[in-house]
């Protein structure tokens, strides 16, 4: 468990007022309050940090005990009791009660104070929030998701664990890398007959294939034999679906890009609806000539000359 | 509209003890949908994050109603900027 020093939380030193230590904590919480930073991990734990910070100064009891044990905090218990063998008075480690301070609120988990702060004061030493009900509506989950991309080439149920309870759902095709879906209802329970909270699961779409993926457009390229570039011909190529045959016309150009209408990638919530597939010739010009074959394309240089 | 699904605006007040004319400053602003049902006006139950996320601002942070205008706006393109950026780093993984 490591030790937290809460002045420093606040930018402040250890002759800090309670005015001080009121506007640090307003100025700070600003900054990093989690509605001004969503999704901002380590805006969060600084804010959770700031709110735990301000729970332990702007209480004269809790910053007295802090500035008599600080660093020292794991043999607090052990001075104490020397303390009490001494008959001297000293304040345990139970509950404080109610604190002077008060913690900002939130949809968030901003009840996670750390370990120091518990091992020191105590679970129930904190206070809760400014009075007013912080939370009607449930808390919203956050969840991750991994599929792969020919996962999400059709739709599919997957039941997935939430906080211990189970949730079937369907994950529509064409669901792209890093979008966040709502279900609505799914979150935590609401205070006082509020609505349910929301669940929020976010995608992230590993690509198993050759193929390379923009919106609902899939990308390949092709190796094209030199003499099917030349004289045209008919090759087979992989769809997302299997192969497909195409004809190549004659004097194709390397990077030539051909365009498979529908076989791209299924639209997010389009039933039946599909980008296309663009192909790139990647020409193979032949190595190892024999010389015959130089020869002959001597000869057709000739030709073109 | 399902009335189900709405949250009498008396009930928020009394909830989060908040004055009406707060719901209503935030109506006007633009920043809280308030829908009226045979002269009641609620709020959908889709808005309370949104709504809870005002009160948080306005009554913790003291932001007043212009502040939360500014900060609505900005996160709104926060937003934006962040699809925008999803959208481009997928599509970087064409030139990879």
């Amino acid at each position: 468990m490591e030790f937290i020093d809460y002045y420093k939380a606040l930018e402040l030193n250890k002759s800090a007022s309670q005015a001080d230590i009121k506007k640090a904590y307003r100025k700070l919480a600003r900054k990093y309050h989690p509605d001004l930073n969503p999704d901002d991990a380590s805006a969060k734990a600084r804010f959770q940090k700031i709110n735990e910070a301000n729970e332990v100064l702007s209480d004269p009891e809790k910053r007295k005990k802090f500035d008599e044990y600080g660093k020292d905090w794991q043999h607090a218990d052990q001075f104490e009791q020397e303390k009490q063998q001494r008959g001297q008075q000293g304040g345990g480690f139970g509950d404080f009660g109610r604190g002077q301070g008060q913690a900002y609120s939130g949809n968030f988990d901003d009840d996670n104070f750390s370990d120091f702060f518990e091992q020191m004061f105590g679970g129930g030493a904190r206070s809760r929030g400014t009075g007013r009900s912080p939370q009607y509506k449930g808390q919203d989950f956050n969840a991750e998701l991994q599929l792969s991309l020919t996962d999400v080439f059709t739709s599919h149920k997957q039941t997935l664990t939430v906080n211990g309870k189970s949730i079937r759902l369907t994950i529509p095709a064409g669901v792209e890398n890093g979008q966040t879906i709502k279900i609505s209802g799914h979150g935590g329970p609401g205070a006082q007959g509020g609505p349910k909270g929301d669940l929020f699961i976010t995608f992230k779409i590993l690509n198993n294939t050759n193929f390379k993926r923009e919106k609902e457009n899939l990308y390949s390229n092709v190796d094209l034999d030199f003499y099917a570039a030349i004289l045209g011909g008919e090759i087979t190529v992989d769809t997302f679906e299997g192969k497909v045959k195409l004809n190549i016309k004659p004097e194709t150009q390397n990077d030539t890009r051909v365009k498979l209408k529908g076989k791209g990638f299924p639209k997010y919530k389009k039933e039946g609806q599909f980008g296309d597939l663009f192909i790139t010739y990647n020409i193979k010009v032949p190595t190892d000539l024999t010389s015959k074959e130089k020869e002959l394309y001597t000869e057709l240089q000739k030709l073109r000359a | 509209m399902n009335l189900n699904e709405l949250i009498a605006t008396e009930k928020l007040c009394e909830r989060y003890s908040v004055e009406h004319t707060f719901i209503r400053s935030l109506n006007n602003s633009g920043l809280l949908e308030v829908i009226t049902v045979e002269k009641r006006e609620y709020v959908h139950c889709n808005k309370m994050a949104e709504f809870e996320k005002m009160l948080r601002l306005h009554y913790d942070l003291k932001i007043n109603l212009e502040g939360l205008e500014a900060i609505k706006h900005l996160l709104d393109r926060v937003t934006d900027l962040k699809e925008d950026n999803l959208a481009l780093r997928n599509r970087l993984g064409l030139y990879e």
